[in-house]
């Protein structure tokens, strides 16, 4: 995308977002994804950490808020363009004079901000039904890397969406996709845990960078230059994916138009 | 005998039918996918997390729990799925048009799940034994292998009463994932069921499953076939419970539908 | 200027055969089309279905690339200046599909204003004004998934109109509409045509495009077969008189027999209820009866009519001739 787009269209952004949070908030896969599944993923956590003292339940709220982030991007962002043509509205929002990388952009938006619904929801259950005090490290840090957090995730999703549009063979992934990003990205567990080869993997997963941050910054104090570097981190691969993603888009348009693949039928 | 015979082709045909119609669509890879790879996954990520919590003592408690409640995704998606596909594909008026044994047709529906579930969790002890460190050399492997079977069977009696229900509510991936997950917890597949607050206990030992999963950590802890039968007996008792509730519900849902003309809009 | 200019025009399908020898093959859905719709104009493209008609003005709308020739709207090449073209037009492919039925009608409206880049201010009027024209005041807050048929796809013509397009691309907007629905559809239309808007209408109903089209271009297997106003395409069977005959159940074998006769020069069967009705074409008016009725002896015959040929006796003649 034209990195230009995002500002001259940002009321465009903001209205998708709303319509968007307005159509998703009655869909019960969406709620599941968001709220019940972090929260059974928190219950057990706490339940399992338990013996770790009251230090892990912030450790698990932001952890379980994380697990819930990642469901919502692979399955709601990923799909997001396949449900416009689910729904036929595809067509229209092709052919319209606003980029329709800005419209997923939206869309992805409205996806992470409700997300953080999963974090709230763990936050209720460990503060409330299981007791903890809870309390940030470093609230402020922890609230600048929330934000950006979320911008690397939405920008994630951009690479994704288009990903599962034009490769079918990609999408029948997406169910196996969930765990090992948990896995990988540290949100219940140092990757310490994991065999050697698989460090690099998760380096390359911006989920890693923002969950070690996140943790970092709640539950431990994390020196600031390593703060930075993983904030440098997010931001160079919210760069990358744009860029991939304004690639992938393009070709996913031309391709779509050459092949007749707008519509369903 | 010509009855049996006539009821065992009729189990028969609707048992690869249903199962056919359910994965045709799929390429071998998306079956891989989501009916072996998301499983694993799935049971990594609670082992690690488990190997985190007790500071990696207690590997085989987790690797077995999640193995065995690998069945749940045969015995509640898949059971469900193969109910409740005949409402999305419209068939329901025309099957109960027939005059075929309502029973028979029923339980047809669960059995290939009930193998399916059951190879999933043999694959994921397998790679347990692989990659994790499960010890099972001290272990009855018969008596193990007749307690998956068992377990699997008593998961898809809920999976048969979740697919009546799928036949009432319009939103049944929500309810499956629900019952689903909250298995994770209450089977004690994650965590001791007697660690658990009294009221979940109670609901622990109504579930399937809680008693299979005790019953294969106590094998691979070298228990003899004679110390785990009687929680294999209850096992196998709720499963039954489950799925004859789901048959009486079924065919109340028939009667419903055939008096109150509903079976269109159904 | 030109609203519209189609030059050459192609557009081929490659569809995946049998799922395991996939082979390939090949559907020329536009075939070589030209023609050209002038500013203002309301131009019908009429057709069997599976004519082109969509493939069209999909790539009219920068929908689909076309295989081959090109196409300009509002003066801007549909491929090469897609967002241009984008700008200045509005579609509707009919049907209820394509709104967000979870959403109010004002809401999907808002959405698809801001899509369009046009400013708040100006949308917060028009929206209002707009659910008027389509005869929804008062049904904004409703959820679009609780509208009619016939409301949801009003819905779309005001969802068109959001940034005042010159041009409007409606494809078959009256498909699936009761004859009150379709009628007030057509007083839309009407409506918009008394607004100097170009209008591009695809349909199969012929006494739409007769009532509604300035020129009408009858295509069918991907060819522009013939291009006129209403009027001089029925100039092609003036000279043609329509028998029509009420009959019950005939047989194939007798109509073959009736449309071999030499004074036949098309035939046409309509199935109603129980009652079939044949309309014969004939150069011999009232004449022919006689002869038709031998043809059909020992059939049932109820009412027999000779009539003066409608644009749907046009269109017969012109798509039957090409069978």
């Amino acid at each position: 995308m034209n990195y230009g787009n995002i500002f001259k269209y940002w009321r465009t952004v903001l209205v998708v977002a709303e319509m968007s949070i307005r159509t998703q908030f009655s869909d019960g896969f969406v709620l599941f994804a968001i709220v019940f599944q972090p929260m059974i993923i928190a219950i057990l956590a706490l339940f399992m950490l338990r013996e770790k003292g009251s230090d892990y339940a912030v450790f698990v709220v932001v952890g379980s808020g994380l697990t819930g982030l990642w469901s919502s991007l692979l399955f709601v962002s990923g799909n997001s363009i396949n449900v416009e043509r689910w729904t036929g509205t595809l067509e229209s929002l092709v052919g319209m004079p606003t980029p329709f990388d800005v419209i997923v952009f939206g869309k992805n938006l409205a996806n992470v901000f409700q997300s953080l619904l999963s974090m709230i929801v763990s936050y209720a259950l460990a503060a409330y039904l299981f007791g903890y005090p809870l309390s940030l490290t470093q609230p402020i840090l922890f609230f600048l890397t929330l934000l950006l957090s979320m911008f690397a995730f939405i920008c994630f999703g951009l690479t994704i969406a288009p990903l599962f549009v034009m490769y079918r063979s990609v999408q029948q992934w997406q169910n196996a996709m969930e765990f090992p990003v948990y896995i990988m990205c540290g949100f219940l567990f140092p990757i310490a845990l994991l065999p050697n080869w698989t460090t690099p993997l998760s380096y390359l997963l911006p989920p890693y960078w923002a969950a070690l941050a996140l943790h970092g910054t709640s539950t431990a104090m994390m020196p600031f230059d390593q703060l930075l570097f993983s904030w440098s981190m997010m931001i160079l691969f919210s760069i990358v994916d744009l860029i991939i993603a304004s690639q992938l888009f393009k070709i996913m348009l031309y391709k779509a138009r050459v092949d007749a693949t707008l519509d369903v039928d | 005998m010509n009855t049996i015979n006539k009821n065992l082709y009729l189990f028969w045909q609707g048992t690869m039918l249903s199962y056919r119609a359910l994965f045709a669509w799929l390429r071998p890879v998306t079956y891989m996918a989501s009916k072996i790879l998301m499983p694993l996954a799935q049971m990594f990520f609670f082992v690690f997390l488990g190997s985190y919590a007790s500071n990696g003592k207690n590997v085989d408690f987790y690797v077995i729990g999640n193995a065995i409640q690998i069945t749940s995704v045969s015995g509640i998606f898949g059971v469900t799925m193969s109910v409740g596909g005949d409402r999305d594909a419209g068939t329901l008026p025309y099957l109960f048009g027939t005059p075929s044994n309502r029973f028979i047709i029923f339980f047809g529906r669960a059995f290939m799940h009930i193998i399916d579930g059951a190879i999933g969790v043999v694959i994921a002890l397998t790679w347990g034994v692989l990659l994790m460190g499960l010890d099972l050399s001290h272990t009855n492997l018969s008596a193990l292998g007749l307690t998956i079977l068992v377990t699997t069977f008593s998961t898809c009696g809920l999976g048969l009463l979740m697919g009546c229900l799928s036949l009432l509510t319009a939103n049944v991936m929500f309810v499956n994932n629900f019952v689903y997950f909250s298995l994770l917890i209450f089977s004690g597949a994650n965590v001791e069921v007697t660690a658990l607050p009294a009221w979940m206990q109670f609901v622990s030992n109504i579930l399937p499953l809680t008693r299979g999963i005790a019953a294969s950590r106590a094998l691979a802890a070298g228990a003899s076939f004679s110390d785990i039968s009687p929680l294999l007996v209850s096992e196998m008792g709720i499963g039954l419970i489950y799925g004859l509730l789901g048959y009486f519900l079924f065919s109340w849902f028939e009667t419903q539908a055939k008096q109150k003309g509903t079976l269109e809009t159904v | 200027m030109n609203a519209i200019e189609i030059s050459n025009l192609n557009r081929v399908y490659r569809a995946q055969i049998g799922v395991f020898n996939r082979s390939i093959k090949e559907v020329v859905a536009v075939d070589d089309i030209s023609f050209d719709v002038q500013a203002g104009e309301l131009f019908g493209l009429l057709g069997p279905n599976g004519a082109g008609k969509t493939t069209t003005v999909k790539m009219l709308t920068t929908l689909l690339i076309p295989s081959q020739g090109s196409a300009r709207v509002a003066g801007f090449d549909v491929v090469k200046q897609a967002n241009e073209v984008r700008r200045r037009i509005g579609f509707i492919f009919g049907g209820e599909r394509g709104l967000y039925w979870r959403l109010s009608g004002d809401d999907n409206l808002r959405y698809f204003a801001s899509l369009y880049g046009v400013d708040p201010a100006v949308s917060k009027k028009r929206i209002p004004y707009l659910m008027e024209l389509v005869g929804l005041q008062g049904r904004g807050n409703e959820r679009v998934g609780g509208y009619s048929r016939g409301m949801k796809q009003r819905l779309h013509v005001a969802r068109t109109l959001l940034h005042d397009p010159d041009i409007l691309f409606l494809d078959e907007p009256t498909i699936g509409l009761d004859p009150v629905g379709a009628r007030e559809f057509r007083n839309v239309i009407l409506n918009l045509q008394s607004q100097k808007k170009t209008i591009l209408l695809t349909t199969h109903y012929m006494f739409e495009a007769d009532a509604l089209s300035d020129r009408i271009a009858i295509i069918n297997k991907g060819r522009v077969i013939a291009l006129d106003t209403p009027s001089g395409l029925k100039g092609h069977v003036s000279d043609l008189s329509v028998v029509e005959l009420e009959t019950f159940g005939t047989p194939e074998s007798v109509l073959e027999k009736l449309r071999s006769l030499p004074f036949v020069d098309a035939l046409s069967v309509e199935d109603r209820e129980q009652k079939q009705m044949l309309l014969v074409q004939t150069k011999r008016g009232a004449e022919a009866v006689p002869d038709v009725m031998a043809a059909l002896d020992g059939q049932r015959i109820g009412r027999v009519i000779v009539r003066e040929p409608t644009l749907e006796d046009a269109y017969v003649r012109l798509v039957g001739g090409q069978a």
